[in-house]
């Protein structure tokens, strides 16, 4: 008898806790489409759901924004795999790693859904539309430019990057290295790119550790949206602002403090919340038969770029945003 | 029949099997036609086998009353040097069998060397096994890296995704895989005189050396083949995920921990059923793979297994509590 | 030089010594003050969860819930920075009421329930981390109280260097301080740390000399929460914003840091000074690898292979101490060889 009890508080507990978490159950005529980001929590992806989630409600359609809360890449085949069996009507997701998703997104191919691929791309085979926010490769090289620019052409610098394993980070390197080689002989690079496991405590620390390690820097690179702050809240601390150049990829509205005072010269990003749109839309239309052209206009985003290959779609150039911009950014 | 009805409700695996039972109906009932789905049940026997062989794995480490901490990284860094060898011999002769025996055999070989490395550590210079694995996990996360480079290893024969994507007469191969590790193990741990030593040793080292057990080599052994448990997870891994990467599975980590608890193994050691592990993997996996279907927010996810892991052992000592005033 | 001997801790001290010279020699910046403050500022929040982490790993638990319970405080004292007042005193009074109250969540389940530490601190982990991440949804807390971030700049015992700037000793040693001086007071001097140190060795034996074990229980989960929350309001006054992500894995570092320092996680072993050391070991390692321009990919492989051998050299160490004082020990549920 008493076992009895202890398996009904169990299940009541169980079906208590669920019903206070709300959800969302797709409805079977309604038309859903499913975005996931690399990972949830981290506020460039949620300037992302927010994009998505509004685009959702212009058209009227479910929109399912989830993805895992590590950016695990074996997470996400897992969690692809659940959302086939729940039957959706377009997949966009963000992957970890291309590769790794090419098996599940195949059989999501077969099981009829339409596969897109947003932020970062996936193995092309599998993928209908694949949407970037920017060119990897003029993203690359435009930071760099933007260093340039701060640094002048030649002289030590260093780069900070979110993490090693992240492959988006690593292409507008990679890019902006084969840039540099040929563009500006002069720069050099003092050690391989400085991992800070997307922290902005460790950019800080790494960044305390480059500037005595080697004191005739001029110039860091921060790769990944909470490096370039950690890195000028070092250079701001031992007053290097001057002497030591610092740009990157951060959020602008995060960036304040560190334009005001010199510590971060520029930072140059794009709306994480227009990619969000934009992605949804581009979905809705495909399922509705119509493909992204070249030069289309889309409402609330702007101009878009198709490639001749019909399915690679660019949302815009970057922004810079300085001390003097940067607040009229939502993001 | 009534007594063995009793037999059933007052054992702690027959709990675990009525958890399931009710979890598994539950999650059935929130999503209707998805998670009874044929697809799904073939899905959660994709997914199963990879978290259940981690947390044998794990378990085995547990009972001798430790822990293994570079169990993750054990499994990636033996994939990743398969796996470089496998599609490096691919690229160059083009023979996919070839390729893939040479790659499952090297995985394997790692992971018996990183579990003896382990070993070695642990019973022979006797370093506790936390720190231990601790350390021997950031030089397999490091090595891993330096190979990789942070990217991931990739290019493998389309034969080799067969492993993990596909199923003999109905029955998906890592599940069969699966089928034989759980085998081994039951008889490993409750039929041999190895098991019986590994019960011994996590009761009480000390004891266990005064009735003649070599502890220092039964220890040995154990890791080694803990390692090779890792490499089989590994292998199954890079097949599903179709490329190697340090990272993939760190999650594991800690929910292996989890459902061998929930299992009924002791943390302290020296006490642990096959038959507990699996089912407390299988209701971690439901749970998990059920609320995804059902839409339920991740991190309530995340906030719910911890209640129900919580919760499970609480009222496991209630009921010991209980049993004791009789 | 015999006294010298009898320090536990030598072993570990050598090894600190060591490397720190061996870093000194390939890059002399390492021994400059400036370095030393840096190193200091970078570390305080660890050393200071190290001690939190001693009380538990004496009594033979282990918490790898405290990255989340330190993140959960920093989101509680960032909302209430930016939204109901800027008083400092106020705060810190939040965020250790904050911190005692969810470590004595851990306290009684493992008290009351009996549940095995690592097992409740997983629990609770992930529910505290859930519950934070889903109610903040990982975005970052600004717009910190000025009054808060000068606070938090504030330098003690300035020192002008020679391009003007001053450097000194960061005012976070406020909190970093009385929170050694505490632990090491509760450990040494009190009956309560007797009573630790008793539950560590065996708890049954402690419980049977007369220490009211889920007492001495309650008490170090809850002094941990404390120094938690001290630690919050230290790592927020020089981050000037909260991230809930960023201590994410955390909680590895800071028992590896105590682990390092020699305490055992079976209980019974580990004192301040070692768990400083291993704390300094950890800082150093990680300040010398660049500081040596190692190249990155080999870093974590150096990492992983100096906690390895420094270890072992402690344990072996042990070991011989072991042998020359024979004791035959067979308890029930007895430890296993330290």
């Amino acid at each position: 008898m008493k076992k009895v009890l202890v398996i009904f508080i169990v299940l009541v507990a169980m079906t208590g806790l669920m019903f206070a978490g709300g959800a969302k159950e797709a409805a079977d005529d309604k038309i859903t489409i499913v975005v996931m980001p690399k990972l949830v929590g981290i506020p460039y992806f949620n300037a992302s759901e927010k994009g998505a989630l509004q685009a959702g409600k212009d058209l009227g359609i479910e929109v399912i924004y989830t993805g895992p809360t590590t950016a695990d890449a074996a997470e996400q085949v897992k969690m692809l795999e659940d959302l086939i069996s729940k039957g959706v009507d377009v997949i966009a997701v963000a992957p970890n790693d291309a590769a790794a998703l090419t098996p599940v997104l195949m059989k999501a191919k077969k099981a009829g859904i339409v596969v897109f691929d947003w932020d970062t791309p996936a193995d092309p085979s599998v993928v209908d539309i694949s949407v970037h926010q920017i060119d990897d490769r003029g993203f690359g090289e435009h930071m760099w430019d933007l260093l340039v620019e701060e640094m002048g052409p030649s002289g030590e610098y260093a780069i900070v990057t979110g993490g090693l394993s992240a492959a988006n980070l690593n292409t507008w390197i990679d890019f902006g290295l084969e840039y540099a080689k040929k563009t500006y002989p002069n720069l050099k690079l003092v050690t391989d790119r400085v991992p800070t496991d997307e922290k902005q405590q460790v950019a800080y620390q790494k960044t305390l550790d480059l500037i005595k390690a080697y004191p005739n820097l001029k110039g860091i690179i921060g790769v990944s949206t909470p490096a370039p702050l950690g890195a000028a809240q070092a250079v701001q601390e031992k007053g290097k602002k001057d002497s030591i150049a610092v740009v990157g990829s951060s959020l602008p509205t995060d960036s304040g403090p560190y334009l005001e005072d010199g510590s971060l010269r520029v930072g140059t990003l794009w709306d994480p919340a227009k990619l969000g749109y934009l992605t949804v839309v581009l979905a809705y239309n495909y399922l509705n038969g119509t493909k992204p052209y070249d030069g289309q206009e889309i409402a609330n985003v702007g101009n878009i770029t198709v490639w001749e290959d019909n399915r690679t779609v660019i949302m815009g150039p970057p922004a810079d945003f300085t001390k003097d911009n940067y607040a009229s950014y939502g993001f | 029949m009534q007594s063995k009805i009793k037999k059933l409700f007052s054992s702690k695996e027959g709990i675990l099997l009525i958890i399931f039972i009710l979890i598994f109906i539950t999650m059935s009932l929130l999503s209707p036609n998805k998670f009874l789905s044929n697809y799904n049940i073939q899905s959660l026997a994709y997914q199963l086998p990879e978290f259940g062989i981690l947390s044998l794995s794990m378990m085995l480490i547990i009972m001798t009353g430790g822990i293994n901490l570079s169990l993750t990284f054990t499994a990636t860094l033996s994939m990743i040097v398969g796996g470089l060898a496998m599609s490096s011999y691919f690229t160059a002769t083009n023979m996919p069998f070839v390729s893939v025996v040479i790659g499952v055999f090297v995985m394997l070989a790692v992971s018996i060397v990183l579990g003896m490395f382990n070993g070695f550590i642990v019973s022979y210079i006797g370093v506790t096994p936390m720190i231990a694995t601790l350390g021997a996990a950031t030089l397999f996360e490091g090595i891993s890296l330096n190979i990789t480079k942070g990217g991931a290893i990739s290019g493998f024969p389309l034969m080799f995704l067969n492993i993990g994507n596909s199923a003999i007469f109905g029955i998906p191969v890592p599940m069969i895989i699966f089928i034989v590790v759980l085998i081994f193990m039951r008889i490993l741990l409750e039929k041999s005189k190895m098991g019986a030593a590994i019960i011994m040793i996590g009761c009480n080292p000390k004891v266990a050396e005064f009735s003649g057990i070599k502890v220092k080599k039964i220890l040995f052994q154990t890791y080694m083949i803990a390692g090779f448990l890792a490499g089989m997870a590994g292998i199954i891994m890079a097949s599903r995920y179709n490329s190697a990467k340090e990272s993939y599975g760190s999650s594991y980590l800690l929910q292996s921990v989890a459902a061998s608890v929930l299992g009924g193994t002791s943390i302290s050691g020296g006490e642990g059923k096959v038959l507990g592990t699996l089912l407390a993997t299988m209701i971690l996996q439901i749970i998990s793979s059920g609320l995804n279907i059902f839409g339920l927010n991740r991190y309530l996810t995340n906030v719910l297994m911890g209640f129900i892991l919580i919760l499970v052992l609480a009222i496991n000592y209630i009921a010991e509590q209980l049993k004791k005033k009789k | 030089m015999n006294r010298l001997k009898k320090i536990k801790e030598l072993p570990l001290l050598i090894v600190l010594i060591a490397i720190s010279v061996f870093i000194a020699i390939v890059n002399p910046a390492f021994l400059s003050l400036e370095n030393f403050l840096d190193l200091l500022k970078s570390n305080l929040v660890l050393a200071m969860m190290a001690m939190g982490m001693l009380f538990i790993l004496l009594t033979g638990g282990i918490d790898v819930s405290v990255a989340s319970i330190i993140t959960a405080v920093n989101v509680i004292l960032g909302q209430t920075l930016v939204h109901f007042t800027q008083n400092i005193f106020v705060v810190v009074l939040i965020a250790c009421a904050a911190g005692i109250l969810l470590g004595l969540m851990n306290g009684l389940l493992i008290s009351m329930l009996k549940i095995p530490p690592i097992v409740a601190t997983l629990g609770t982990m992930s529910m505290i981390l859930g519950v934070v991440l889903y109610t903040t949804n990982g975005n970052w807390i600004t717009g910190i109280p000025q009054n808060f971030i000068d606070f938090g700049r504030i330098i003690l015992f300035p020192y002008i260097l020679g391009d003007g700037r001053a450097i000194g000793i960061p005012i976070q040693v406020v909190f970093l301080i009385p929170v050694i001086l505490l632990t090491w007071f509760v450990l040494k001097h009190t009956v309560m740390g007797r009573g630790i140190y008793a539950i560590g060795g065996n708890i049954d034996s402690a419980e049977r000399m007369g220490f009211k074990t889920k007492k001495i229980i309650l008490f170090v989960y809850s002094i941990e929460g404390l120094i938690i929350g001290l630690s919050a309001v230290a790592h927020t006054s020089i981050m000037r914003q909260v991230d809930p992500n960023a201590f994410l894995g955390f909680e590895m570092q800071v028992i590896a840091a105590v682990v390092l320092g020699g305490a055992s996680t079976l209980g019974g072993y580990g004192s301040v000074f070692g768990t400083l050391i291993g704390v300094s070991l950890f800082s150093v390692i990680n300040n010398g690898m660049i500081l040596m321009r190692i190249p990155t990919f080999w870093q974590k492989i150096i990492v992983g292979f100096i906690i390895i051998s420094s270890i072992s050299v402690d344990m072996i160490q042990k070991k011989r101490e072991e042998k020359q004082k024979v004791r035959v020990d067979v308890e029930e549920g007895g430890t296993y060889a330290v």
